[in-house]
């Protein structure tokens, strides 16, 4: 597929750049190749978990003073809270990493990283 | 490898299936030069079982998961056991961790002797107290050292910390939930900082130490009272708990 397409978009590219037809089209002042690395995706940003819980805490902490054991209900919530939230977590990141099809930029950038793009002829 | 491909047989399928699996495990894998012990190992290594409990159990009582992973134990390398691991029934690894971050150029003797000692202490002055008690206090009171380094520790684990995040270009300080290592590895910074800094100078460390443990058992102490303001600037800082994005 690509090795097909490749002499007809060389041929493209030294066409854009000739100045044989007018004015060339591209005048690039960094060679012509591509990286080793692909750009990183944002994450999107998420919304912080387990806020209740914690709001709920912290008042008990606020009404007994800060002694734990008074609160131990509270703080027993607060975990199995955020152990879901942890779970949830991973499980959403494995899903996107497993399904998808795509590569995600890092894995690309390993893998180009291993199979550069050759600069001189060996 | 995977299945689910596009029909058209393309030459980039076989690097994407390789690529698949770069995110998990290597492929087997053996080194040129063969590792004795080290601290760094590829993650196609499996950490060793230690303890005897694992190995005594008959065939009939695994599940169908723990005989595959005993078959794959068979086939991958295992890591090497450190040193200070042990089979025994004494084998804390709570303890362990303690002694390593007691531990100054490597020293790990003088660090053990140390905890010993330190244990040592607190038993003796246990059993001073349980002879000196009346017969209704008696049950109340903890002789076993190794209870009251576990229970003192949990004492002193913090629930939540505060985490510098930027928004807006300032840096706040929100409360995050802390879990896990985290909070044993505070919880034992804290203990070895305060004996070493905020104590007499002349007396021995493992008297330093059992001392703050008794407190931290007992809930007293610089190191509850660290936490405690730890707990308590979190709580004045409870309205940025929504700057966490996680």
């Amino acid at each position: 597929m690509a090795a097909q397409g490749g002499v007809l978009f060389q041929e493209k590219v030294s066409r854009l750049l000739s100045r044989e037809n007018g004015k060339p089209v591209l005048k690039p002042n960094r060679p012509l190749i591509l990286k080793d690395s692909v750009g990183n995706r944002k994450p999107r940003k998420g919304e912080a978990s387990c806020v209740t819980e914690m709001s709920l805490l912290m008042a008990c902490w606020k009404q007994n003073n800060f002694v734990d054991s008074l609160c131990s209900n509270e703080i027993n919530t607060f975990y199995t809270c955020v152990h879901k939230a942890e779970a949830a977590r991973k499980n959403m990141s494995e899903q996107s990493n497993v399904t998808g099809g795509r590569l995600t930029p890092k894995q690309a950038t390993t893998l180009l990283k291993r199979f550069p793009n050759l600069r001189s002829e060996i | 490898m995977k299945e689910e491909e596009e029909e058209e047989e393309d030459d980039d399928s076989h690097i994407f299936k390789m690529a698949a699996s770069i995110s998990g495990l290597l492929k087997p894998w053996t080194p040129r030069v063969l590792l004795v012990r080290w601290s760094r190992y590829n993650p196609y290594y499996l950490e060793p079982e230690v303890r005897k409990e694992a190995y005594s159990r008959p065939e009939s009582e695994l599940s169908a998961e723990e005989k595959e992973e005993r078959e794959l134990k068979k086939l991958r390398p295992i890591k090497a056991a450190t040193n200070s691991t042990t089979s025994s029934l004494f084998n804390d690894p709570v303890l362990s961790k303690f002694i390593n971050m007691m531990m100054k150029h490597g020293e790990k003797t003088l660090a053990r002797e140390i905890m010993m000692q330190t244990l040592e202490n607190i038993k003796r002055k246990q059993v001073e107290k349980y002879h000196k008690a009346t017969d209704g206090q008696k049950e109340g009171i903890e002789c076993n050292p190794y209870v009251v380094f576990h229970q003192a520790l949990e004492n002193c684990k913090p629930v939540v910390a505060l985490a510098s995040i930027q928004k807006g270009g300032k840096y706040y300080q929100v409360p995050i939930p802390v879990t896990g290592n985290r909070q044993r590895f505070l919880a034992m910074k804290w203990m070895i900082t305060e004996c070493r800094d905020n104590k007499h100078r002349r007396t021995h460390m493992y008297e330093k130490l059992s001392q703050e443990l008794l407190a931290a058992f007992a809930n007293e102490g610089n190191v509850i009272r660290k936490k405690h303001e730890l707990h308590k600037m979190a709580e004045a800082n409870r309205a940025y708990a929504h700057y966490r994005w996680w």
